[in-house]
């Protein structure tokens, strides 16, 4: 009787170790695209970062070429792109994640609905819509329809319905992990309804909720499909969202297409990607910074 | 009370945003894709032709959903193990330490990487790796657009499963631990089936955002307009060939581009439906 | 979380301020206008259109989304003029809403680009490019390929072909040269942006054939002669109508529109008649209404968008495409263009006065 307890003990501890082990090396694996792009982005770009990348708007191909002839660093910068992104990302930002949040608290209060899990569902396959679907279908809407050429407001606009399912979603499903008894506790001391959801749910879910919303903001400040057919594009800084603007990925694409300008890219890349490091690394302070979960 | 009427008032009508958004996205994509459907009928959906030569065009959008298919389907299959213990490592062994935090950081920085400089790295980089291995000729293919999918869309699945597994009420743990459990036992037999319907969202939005990727499969699949012959032969997806012809596309082209979007809407709506009824099978 | 917001506020104005005061930033004094089309020009009309800002503050947006976008654009009213590598064809006028006009600004020149190593100044005929792109020659070592070679040790290498995945006036211009030079060319493969190759592999971009030839050697593929200069990837001697082995330059780009222009401009210039020239070479377009009061089109955006097109195909737009590797308008095409110009009215009356 003791040899067999001994025996699935030791079965079941050395599993335990070998899952452990798997685990771990798994998580490896996952991290090692990440380390070999990061290093190629820096490889490759980290040159022609100074202070003029940020604050000039970015080059024509005769500077590039004449800078790449004379083995300099491009002149120029992206700062036309970093105005745009940041405009139309903040718009696209005030339309989805009010309408995100609000539809996700929808959804976890009225689970059992037969609306709501039509709603989830639709929600489910607007994630799946490509980009550029979406730069069309904003393209008919807002640039033919509303603006009556390009604009950043046409942007902002595809960005904006790219966000909303991811926000809804995360915000669902998070709050669903909220135990039920801190609800019917706040219900029990007849708190109103919409106190609880903003005093109660919304920061014991913060952490989650702010994943949520990081994800969808690093899904739209890398696209570019969508805001070539709505904002074109912009040699200038541009604060008019009426009219064209460009944003930070584009201009990574009229770098990629320019003979002489394919070092940008990997610069332009590489802020890309230590902006939204940051933006990860701000969200994960301020979360740890609440009181509660 | 009034208040919580017009609480619940806002909720629904933001509920409804989305609604009357599909609903407007199903119905342009519908108008657009008519004149397609009008000259090839249901043929459309299931030939494989694609002759875009002037005077004897010929379109259909089985290759593509051949090709779409497969690459998402295989990167989430190569996405589920990593995302998986990823989540695990953050939210259950090292939860809470430096070197978890750390571990997040970095996976979402793989969802920080712009699409479009993906399918750089995919193409100057992964492509000779590939071609190393001496698996396929060029590089370009199925397998090679696959893995990038699965490399893009692994901060999906994890961040959204760290943070569902890390609110696994803690109690619950501790009653199996004070069973004796260990903990790979708590991990299979409390954690999983409590966290169980969010793991399996985020797994969706991952597989959602691996039906859509556009630039960077587009890179690496070889845009071959035809049915995948083999696991490294070249093909294309849905989302890749419409980003790849619509800038000079026009007339019936434009319209059988856009009736493949609509078809990949319809794919979508079906690939998530039948997820949730494996849910239910398996809850 | 608060004063990261105003940090980005004050970051923005920040930024905005000191563009202002530069002379690098596009003024937005009075008039702004937007175009959009070709991806081939780009560099060009970037560099142009910046240089033009400079000196008159009305500032040309212009997107490189395609031919087709332009086209789909200008067809939209959503742009004050677009760019195309194809003249609109005969069914294409008819379904924009009212007459066009096309008005040439540069030229460029399709090359095939080649990675073998040790090889330089490669020699090719219409008909061996035609074999190759049809799977018939399927090593550089081949007899045909070597008999106009002769100088040349060609290595026993396969042939990979490159051509491009996405929809590309490139492609256009090369098959329209291929189907006029070559035999079988028309039959099997046709003119179009858009083809059903036999043989080889796609790729994305100029950038993504270039970057494709660059990385992998023995094959050959066409890409537009800006790129293979800027990343210096050889570029075969081509024969032409006269049967001289031409190389790719300025001078052989701009010879090919040394021929007979139609007063519409809508001409291919492959395959050119003309001994000296280059012959895979094209005219590059602007297109704007004839009648440009439409919509809400102000008469102030006409006058500029016309001004702006006549200053890009006059001597200080020209240099600037030189510059750049574009090769210039010859002279004829110069006054053609005008002409075309001459042509756009607002309300009846004509804007060049």
């Amino acid at each position: 009787m003791g040899n067999i307890l001994a025996d699935n003990i030791n079965r079941r501890s050395k599993r335990n170790k070998r899952f452990k082990g798997l685990i771990i090396s798994g998580s490896i694996i996952t991290v090692i695209p990440i380390f070999l792009i990061v290093i190629n982005l820096i490889i490759k770009g980290v040159r022609q970062i100074n202070l003029s990348f940020f604050t000039e708007t970015s080059p024509d191909t005769f500077q590039a070429m004449t800078a790449t002839a004379n083995g300099e660093v491009i002149p120029g910068g992206i700062a036309n792109g970093l105005v745009g992104s940041l405009i139309m990302v903040l718009l696209a930002s005030a339309l989805a994640i009010p309408t995100g949040l609000m539809t996700g608290v929808y959804l976890y209060e009225n689970k059992k609905k037969r609306y709501a899990s039509v709603i989830r569902s639709l929600t489910d396959v607007l994630q799946g819509v490509p980009s550029i679907i979406l730069g069309i279908i904003a393209y008919i809407w807002i640039v033919k329809g509303v603006t009556r050429g390009y604009s950043a407001l046409a942007g902002s606009i595809a960005l904006a319905i790219m966000m909303l399912p991811i926000i809804v979603r995360s915000t669902e499903e998070t709050l669903s992990m909220i135990p039920v008894q801190i609800r019917e506790a706040s219900f029990a001391l007849g708190v109103p309804y919409y106190k609880m959801m903003i005093k109660v749910l919304i920061p014991c879910s913060f952490s989650g909720l702010a994943t949520g919303i990081l994800l969808s903001l690093s899904r739209i400040l890398g696209e570019t499909a969508p805001l070539m057919l709505t904002s074109l594009g912009s040699p200038g800084i541009n604060l008019n969202i009426a009219k064209p603007s460009s944003a930070v990925p584009l201009l990574i694409w009229d770098f990629y297409n320019d003979p002489n300008m394919v070092s940008m890219v990997w610069s332009a890349s590489l802020f890309l990607m230590i902006f939204v490091l940051s933006l990860n690394i701000l969200s994960r302070s301020i979360s740890k910074n609440r009181k509660y979960i | 009370m009034g208040g919580d009427r017009i609480t619940k008032g806002l909720l629904f009508s933001s509920s409804l945003v989305l609604l009357l958004l599909s609903a407007g996205m199903i119905f342009t994509l519908a108008s657009g894709a008519i004149p397609a459907f009008r000259e090839f009928g249901g043929r459309f959906i299931f030939s494989s032709a694609w002759d875009p030569t002037p005077g004897k065009e010929q379109y259909g959008a089985l290759a593509f959903i051949a090709g779409t298919m497969l690459t998402s389907l295989l990167a989430l299959i190569i996405c589920i193990p990593m995302a998986f213990s990823a989540s695990l490592f953050v939210s259950e062994y090292y939860k809470g330490t430096r070197i978890a935090s750390v571990l997040r950081s970095l996976v979402d920085l793989l969802a920080g990487v712009p699409s479009i400089v993906y399918g750089f790295w995919g193409f100057y980089t992964l492509r000779p790796l590939i071609m190393k291995t001496g698996l396929s000729d060029q590089g370009f293919g199925i397998f090679t657009a696959s893995l990038i999918l699965a490399i893009m869309i692994v901060p999906y699945a994890t961040s959204l499963s760290s943070e569902i597994i890390s609110m696994v009420s803690t109690e619950m743990k501790e009653a199996a631990y004070s069973l004796g459990a260990t903990r790979r036992e708590v991990i299979f037999n409390v954690v999983i089936p409590s966290a169980m319907s969010g793991i399996v969202a985020s797994f969706i939005l991952a597989l959602g955002r691996a039906l859509g990727e556009t630039m960077a499969v587009t890179m690496l699949i070889g845009n071959a307009n035809i049915i995948p012959k083999g696991l490294f032969s070249p093909g294309n997806t849905m989302a890749s060939v419409i980003a790849n012809q619509f800038g000079e596309a026009d007339g019936l082209k434009m319209s059988a581009l856009i009736a493949i979007g609509l078809i990949l809407f319809a794919i979508t709506a079906l690939v998530n439906a039948l997820g949730k009824v494996i849910i239910k099978r398996f809850a | 979380m608060k004063k990261v917001l105003i940090l980005l506020v004050a970051s923005l104005v920040l930024i905005s301020c000191n563009n202002s005061g530069s002379s690098k930033t596009v003024k937005n004094k009075n008039v702004n206008l937007t175009a959009a089309g070709a991806t081939f020009p780009l560099p060009f009309y970037n560099l142009a259109f910046k240089k033009y800002a400079e000196a008159t503050g009305v500032s040309v947006n212009y997107g490189g989304i395609g031919s087709g976008g332009g086209i789909k654009s200008l067809r939209d009213k959503v742009v004050d003029f677009g760019a195309t590598d194809a003249f609109l064809s005969d069914e294409e006028l008819v379904s924009m809403s009212a007459p066009v006009v096309h008005v040439p600004t540069c030229i460029g020149g399709v090359v095939l680009a080649y990675n073998l190593p040790g090889v330089t100044g490669l020699k090719l005929t219409p008909e061996v490019i035609e074999g190759i792109f049809l799977g018939e020659i399927t090593k550089w070592n081949d007899s045909k390929i070597a008999a106009i070679n002769k100088g040349l040790t060609l290595p026993d290498m396969k042939i990979t072909v490159v051509y491009r995945s996405d929809g590309s006036g490139t492609t256009y211009i090369f098959s329209d040269y291929m189907t006029k030079a070559g035999k079988s060319w028309a039959a099997k493969i046709g003119t179009g942006k858009s083809l059903n190759w036999p043989v080889g592999i796609a790729a994305k971009g100029n950038p993504g054939v270039a970057g494709t030839i660059s990385q992998s050697a023995g094959t050959i593929g066409y890409i537009g002669y800006e790129f293979a200069v800027a990343q210096k990837i050889p570029a075969a001697y081509i024969a032409n109508s006269s049967g001289n082995f031409i190389e790719p330059s300025l001078g052989s780009l701009t010879a090919a529109a040394a021929t007979d222009i139609p007063a519409d401009t809508r001409i291919m210039l492959t395959n050119s008649p003309n001994p000296q020239a280059y012959p895979i070479t094209s005219f590059t377009w602007i297109i704007l209404y004839r009648e440009q009061a439409y919509d809400n089109h102000s008469l102030a955006n006409a006058e500029a968008a016309v001004k702006a097109i006549k200053w890009l195909t006059g001597p200080d737009a020209q240099a600037i495409a030189t510059s750049v590797n574009y090769a210039p308008l010859p002279q004829k095409a110069v006054e053609q263009a005008s002409k075309a110009l001459e042509e756009v009215t607002f309300n009846g009356t004509k804007v060049l006065r």
